[in-house]
């Protein structure tokens, strides 16, 4: 009897199963979006910042709203547990995020931790943050035949307007 | 007045009231029946399209009026058994459910001291007519703790003359409190995961609080469990307008 094959079909369920209790998974991921929204860069498992960039998103998309919003202000209320991030998602990351349709964190992978237990970790960072860039886009070598080419080109170009 | 010339001054016609009909343009756009929407899934759309373009062409050759749960309606479907082959049936809607072409809604009557539900499919070819009788909204979207109500909230007069709908506008909300049977019932009603709002309870205090235990206060926060259905709405109106418009 193969029940290892059985156990992993989730039968169309998306949520992942965190702590003792459904209560206690939503403080979890409370817990993150607080933090993500103080520092801006946070280092989690995996699994714990992919369940909480949808929260985190549909956060900041109910305080587009603006805070006059009833409903916006209860949400921010219940996921921010320190209250002063409340002022500082409605005045600082709504405006930063009001030109962008959607997508507003980066989730990346990063190597695994430390510890016994070797978990996959994952940086999640809110874009447009004032801290240094995790990834800087390299531009490929000057040396490769193809650039070589290129570079040729632009100075016949060159000499060729010159004269 | 001073004239310019002394002659009367010239008649002028005062100018025409410009009528706005904003009644017809409200109630289109206001309902949808519920069947349309497509449900949260990783279904491809196209499935969904071409079921929405059976249900239209089905609703050109027949009229199936807007109605909610808590109407009472009449339907004559075709039965080879009966001397007429066609049955009638009036009854108040307690459910509405399924999506697409499957899409049903229950009826509920008392015959004679015995309750009986029967559950149409809105698109079957069998229902040869659906009349709404009397036009109410209740509080709750479900009704169906009349099984385990007093008999007389669910028993409607099988001979009722459809009743004149006053105004174009609303829906009157029936807040009609149900007093229920004597406990146990089919599902306990006084569970917060029901929300029933039309039943009145009799039932002491510290067995309300105890119902209380069940109640999940953190799910109202849960944001992505919500279902924004507005721009889903919009499209599909669309589409019915242009197609029941020819």
């Amino acid at each position: 009897m193969r029940l290892s094959v059985a156990a992993a079909i989730s039968h169309g369920r998306v949520y992942r199963r965190f702590g003792l209790s459904p209560r206690s998974r939503l403080d979890l991921l409370r817990n993150l979006v607080t933090a993500l929204v103080r520092h801006e860069r946070i280092e989690t498992p995996w699994a714990r910042a992919d369940e909480m960039r949808g929260y985190a998103e549909r956060l900041i998309d109910y305080a587009k709203r603006g805070d006059k919003d009833e409903r916006a202000m209860r949400m921010a209320d219940f996921w921010l547990t320190e209250k002063d991030l409340i002022h500082k998602l409605f005045k600082v990351l709504a405006p930063r995020f009001q030109p962008h349709a959607g997508s507003y964190t980066r989730l990346l992978q990063i190597p695994n931790r430390d510890g016994l237990d070797r978990a996959k970790m994952a940086v999640i960072e809110l874009k447009g943050n004032p801290l240094p860039p995790l990834v800087r886009p390299r531009r490929d070598s000057d040396r490769t035949l193809l650039n070589q080419l290129l570079k040729g080109y632009r100075q016949d170009a060159q000499r060729a307007r010159g004269t | 007045r001073v004239s310019s010339d002394g002659k009367p001054p010239k008649f002028q016609p005062p100018p025409k009231p410009v009528i706005i009909d904003r009644k017809t343009q409200k109630e289109e756009s206001r309902f949808l029946s519920p069947e349309f929407i497509p449900p949260r899934g990783r279904k491809d759309p196209l499935k969904y399209y071409i079921e929405r373009k059976d249900m239209i062409q089905r609703r050109k050759v027949f009229n199936i009026p807007e109605f909610y749960v808590g109407h009472i309606l009449a339907v004559t479907t075709a039965n080879p058994l009966a001397s007429d082959k066609c049955s009638r049936f009036v009854g108040i809607c307690i459910q509405r459910g399924g999506t697409g072409l499957g899409a049903t809604f229950v009826l509920r009557n008392v015959i004679e001291d015995q309750g009986v539900e029967i559950c149409y499919e809105l698109y079957s070819p069998r229902i040869q007519a659906i009349e709404v009788l009397k036009l109410e909204k209740r509080l709750d979207e479900n009704l169906m703790y009349l099984r385990d109500a007093l008999p007389e909230y669910s028993t409607v007069d099988v001979n009722m003359k459809p009743v004149p709908r006053m105004d174009h506008e609303e829906i009157p909300v029936n807040k009609v409190q149900v007093r229920m049977k004597p406990k146990p019932w089919s599902k306990r009603w006084e569970r917060p995961k029901y929300n029933i709002k039309g039943i009145k309870f009799e039932l002491p205090e510290h067995k309300m609080q105890a119902a209380q235990k069940w109640s999940q206060p953190w799910l109202e926060f849960d944001m992505l469990r919500e279902y924004d259905t507005s721009k889903i709405e919009e499209k599909i109106r669309k589409e019915l307008r242009e197609e029941l418009g020819k």
